[in-house]
């Protein structure tokens, strides 16, 4: 088991150990391990599918039959979510951790006002008159950037990347610790994108929250995330902090995926995918998950292609905050 | 008398699975996906027993179901007379498992000449679009919002002869509104996809595409809006007889039914010649209904009420949820 | 407010169409009506009501006019609420006898079919949100069941067990036999009791269908990531399921509420026929077999007007409750 240690300086917000998610009998999520320490901000990516909305959905104890948990431990600030009652998880969700959905345009109820759902969630969690809501309400849509007026609109008069404020305003209404962010901008166009990333940023420092950062682009985390897991198949295969990921990947698939897409500046390289397809979560490889796709999974290597074909590897720290998966690593 | 009416949203469509092998007999694949499902499984069953008993009914019937018998009027059931005598001494079970036949023919024939109507406006004004389109549409508004029964009423108050032929004209001529704005709207959302944008820029011939490439791909709503359009065109067709306006001669559940009201039977006490049509009828159209909600269910797969392990089933049943934890 | 403007529009033509099909119908019939109407009359009722034939002819065709002069002057007549006279109470006006037997029609659907849907979407409400739970295992399917009965046959069970067996309900017409209609306490409280066997029957045999019509759309409102996110909000679990999911989730049924009316008009034909309660459908019945076409004819456009008003109503509900065809 890898030692799970914040980094120095900072207290240990949310600890995942071990987490064991199914859909039906499918296992979506096998084994993760996470930590996020205050005001951190962790970038989790992965391929579609690879399970890491079903983390996301699972820390905020969300998940929807037939998905469940049915290991591990999700521990935030020294309590264990997975023995709570439902109504202290009721009064957990958002206040402790909100999160920030994928498509904000599905997100917003449309038969209400913007501001209304803004007082429904202020006073599910704390005494306050719908009149005083409605005006915290203005302040934070000001917060991010739009005109406190909105909170009289329905959601379909806003265009995308309002509501897409609307929605990061709402998760910080009660300033929770840990913010998630799952894919909050795969909806929205580049430039939008940027605004909204750095405005979080923004936010962030103001306001000191820890954001988990989701995502299928690599890039978005090298520039945005202090520390980076990557996922794969429903594992983490390797965790560092972005620096040490973008210049000395471990993990074949890491270094794999930074050679997908090209650098604006240098001379031009040779785009290099990751050839083959993610696994079927119902036909899992045996032993190591990407042995099927791994340039150094080699049948001539005979004893290495053993272990890498019937063991599954651990993640195991190399270095100071860095941790791999892998039997390249470890042999 | 559409009291079940069919979902508001469209269906997916079926993705038709190659047929399965049971034994040696070779079952198709989509006769497979609605056996496999629970609903629709016991829906086909039912039906299935239904057409059965009217297939067979002249072997079963005790007597024939006109029969008169001054001296066993008005019997309640007993095993001479499986489900009792009518007023006139008629045998119960033999008119219902006989007018099993003609109810069942009845209903199925409207449904399906409502259902090729339907079928073929429907769709046809969805793809050709324009002003056929609107027509139809109109037509299909006027002929929804026209209510239903009391045209019928009156129509059949005018008919001279009240065939089975005239029935089914009458009663599909009302009922085709119902689907075709459904497959109308079902159509509409296909037109504009590649395979069929692909055909017509390949030169096919309007009918061609509408008969040869939109309808096949179609062919599990249109089954559901034959099911449907079945057990509505059952219950109003009994429901006219029940009022007399149907052919009083005939024998099905639906005249069982009315002779039973008219001799204020119900009023008398006797349940019996009311009771064992108005059972059939009940059966027939609930087998329909399981049978369309079980083709909901496969092609709309969140429909599904997911089967829990042993030990959560009880917790389910106490307070099942719709988020977990 | 232009989409309202299509709609009335589309009503008014609807409305028209109703009333060209009741003049059509009697003359595209095969053979002549007046033929088959005058053979049930006796010399002796042709001598007592000496204007008879002319108002058949009138109504029917077979006479000397042109078919065109023959429709304008029905629409001149319509036009001004002139439905003939009813010939089976000759010589009171059809207007007339609309206008006693419509208000009781109108209360039993009024109240039923509304409570019809407002407990089917409720229930169906609750059986989606707990998939699973005793009320999507029991509750639907027995509401399913119940359903598929017709009408008629829910109202001869209700008739049967409840009123005449049990006793608890009186079986027939709207109100006691002595009781004079009038706005008093005594008929009030007597036609509401009367009124009650008929309501249960129609709710026994409406509520299914919504039940499973509002449980499907529901179902998929669930899955709305604006549903996900209210629960992620922390919002009460029951809060979650009526204002973010079921008030989302009422709309299409909602709809189809309109649409079904016209179907529910047809239930009540048969409900009001089993009770004998004195309403349009009842009136209808007896129309149509004592050859009373005048009568006929004007309840079937009066039917199809009320259609179009319980359409047009739920179309002004419908734009109260969804913001985004205000946009329009």
């Amino acid at each position: 088991m890898t030692v799970l240690e914040a980094p120095a300086g900072t207290k240990t917000l949310l600890e995942v150990r071990g987490l064991e998610v199914e859909y039906g009998n499918v296992r979506a999520v096998d084994g993760v391990n996470l930590h996020i320490g205050t005001g951190e901000i962790l970038g989790v990516a992965g391929e579609s599918g690879c399970g890491k909305s079903t983390v996301a959905n699972a820390i905020m104890q969300i998940l929807r039959p037939p998905a469940r948990i049915v290991g591990g431990s999700i521990v935030f600030q020294g309590e264990d979510l997975t023995g709570k009652s439902q109504e202290d998880l009721r009064r957990f969700r958002w206040r402790n951790v909100s999160m920030v959905f994928q498509s904000a345009m599905n997100a917003l109820n449309p038969v209400m006002r913007v501001g209304d759902q803004f007082v429904d969630m202020m006073q599910a969690h704390e005494r306050i008159s719908k009149h005083r809501a409605i005006v915290r309400a203005g302040e934070l849509l000001e917060l991010v950037g739009m005109d406190k007026r909105r909170v009289r609109a329905y959601p379909h008069e806003l265009s995308g990347g309002m509501r897409q404020r609307v929605i990061i305003a709402m998760a910080l209404a009660l300033s929770p610790e840990l913010v998630i962010l799952d894919e909050p901008t795969t909806a929205l166009d580049v430039v939008v994108q940027r605004e909204i990333l750095q405005e979080v940023e923004a936010l962030k420092r103001d306001l000191g929250f820890a954001v988990l950062f989701i995502t299928h682009d690599l890039s978005l985390l090298l520039e945005f995330a202090d520390r980076i897991a990557i996922m794969y198949a429903g594992e983490i295969v390797e965790t560092a902090p972005s620096a040490t990921l973008a210049s000395a990947p471990l993990h074949p698939y890491t270094q794999g995926l930074l050679q997908s897409f090209p650098p604006l500046t240098g001379p031009r390289v040779r785009l290099s995918g990751i050839p083959g397809a993610p696994p079927d979560l119902r036909d899992m490889p045996s032993g190591c998950r990407f042995h099927p796709r791994c340039p150094h999974c080699l049948p001539e290597n005979a004893a290495l292609h053993l272990r890498q074909t019937s063991e599954r590897p651990r993640l195991r720290e190399t270095a100071a905050g860095h941790s791999v998966a892998c039997h390249l690593v470890d042999a | 008398m559409a009291q079940l009416e069919p979902t508001a949203l469209d269906l997916p469509l079926v993705a038709a699975r190659r047929g399965i092998n049971v034994g040696r007999i070779r079952v198709p694949g989509w006769l497979a996906l609605l056996l496999r499902n629970r609903k629709s499984r016991t829906g086909l069953l039912i039906v299935a027993f239904m057409v059965v008993v009217a297939l067979i009914s002249p072997l079963i019937s005790v007597a024939h179901p006109n029969d008169f018998n001054i001296l066993a009027t008005r019997q309640a059931p007993s095993w001479h007379h499986l489900f009792g005598t009518t007023d006139q001494g008629s045998d119960v079970f033999s008119q219902v498992v006989v007018g099993a036949r003609r109810s069942l023919a009845l209903g199925a024939l409207a449904g399906a000449l409502a259902t090729v109507v339907a079928a073929v406006l429907g769709i046809a004004a969805a793809y050709v679009g324009g002003i056929v389109d609107e027509i139809v549409n109109l037509l299909t508004n006027v002929f929804l919002t026209i209510p239903a029964i009391p045209l019928l009423v009156v129509a059949s108050g005018y008919l001279k002869t009240r065939g089975m032929w005239t029935m089914i004209a009458v009663i599909a001529l009302v009922l085709w509104a119902f689907e075709a704005r459904i497959l109308r709207a079902q159509a509409l959302t296909l037109k504009n996809r590649d395979f069929i944008l692909a055909a017509k820029a390949s030169g096919e011939p309007t009918w061609r595409v509408v008969f040869g490439e939109l309808m096949p791909n179609m062919i599990s709503r249109i089954a559901a809006a034959f099911v449907l359009v079945f057990y509505i065109a059952l219950l109003v067709d009994s429901g006219l007889e029940f009022l007399g306006l149907g052919d009083q001669s005939a024998t099905s559940w639906g005249v069982t039914i009315y002779w039973a009201q008219v001799n204020s039977t119900v009023l008398q006490g006797e349940w019996w010649p009311f009771m064992f049509p108005s059972l059939a009828l009940g059966l027939t159209v609930l087998g329909l209904v399981l049978v369309l909600a079980g083709i909901d269910e496969v092609s709309n797969p969140r429909l599904r009420t997911e089967r829990t392990e042993r030990r959560s089933r009880l917790a389910a049943l106490l307070g099942g949820k719709a988020f977990t934890r | 407010m232009r989409w309202f403007a299509r709609r009335l529009v589309f009503y008014v033509f609807a409305i028209w169409v109703a009333l060209t099909v009741n003049f059509l119908l009697p003359r595209l019939m095969p053979g002549s009506p007046i033929a088959g109407l005058l053979q049930h009359l006796s010399p002796a009722q042709l001598a007592a009501n000496p204007g008879i034939v002319q108002t058949y002819e009138a109504l029917l065709g077979g006479g000397h006019h042109s078919i065109w002069q023959d429709y304008v002057t029905y629409l001149h007549r319509i036009a001004h609420f002139n439905f003939g006279l009813s010939t089976s109470n000759y010589p009171t006006p059809v207007s007339e006898v609309i206008g006693r037997t419509l208000p009781y029609s109108i209360f039993l659907v009024g109240v039923a079919f509304i409570l019809a849907f407002v407990i089917g979407t409720g229930i169906g409400m609750v059986a989606a949100w707990r998939r699973g739970g005793f009320t999507d295992s029991v509750v639907v399917p027995a509401f399913m069941t119940v359903s598929a009965f017709p009408a008629f046959v829910l109202a001869l069970l209700g008739l049967y067990f409840l009123g005449l067996k049990a006793g608890w309900f009186p079986i027939q017409h709207a109100y006691d036999n002595d009781v004079i209609p009038a706005w008093s306490w005594t008929f009030v409280s007597s036609a509401f009791r009367h009124a009650q066997l008929p309501i249960l029957a129609i709710i026994a045999a409406y509520t299914g269908g919504w039940v499973l019509n509002m449980r499907t759309v529901m179902v998929n409102t669930i899955s709305e990531d604006y549903v996900g996110m209210a629960h992620a909000k922390g919002l009460h679990d029951r809060r979650v399921m009526t204002r973010y999911a079921g008030r989302n989730a009422i709309l299409p049924p909602l709809n189809g509420f309109a649409a079904q009316f016209a179907s529910a008009v047809g239930g009540l034909v048969f409900i009001e026929i089993v009770f004998s309660y004195p309403g349009v459908g009842y009136t209808l019945q007896s129309a149509v077999l004592g050859n009373d076409y005048p009568l006929a004819q004007g309840i079937l456009v009066v039917l199809s007007v009320c259609v179009i008003v319980a359409n047009l109503i739920m179309d002004v509900l419908n734009f109260v409750l969804d913001p985004r065809l205000r946009t329009a």
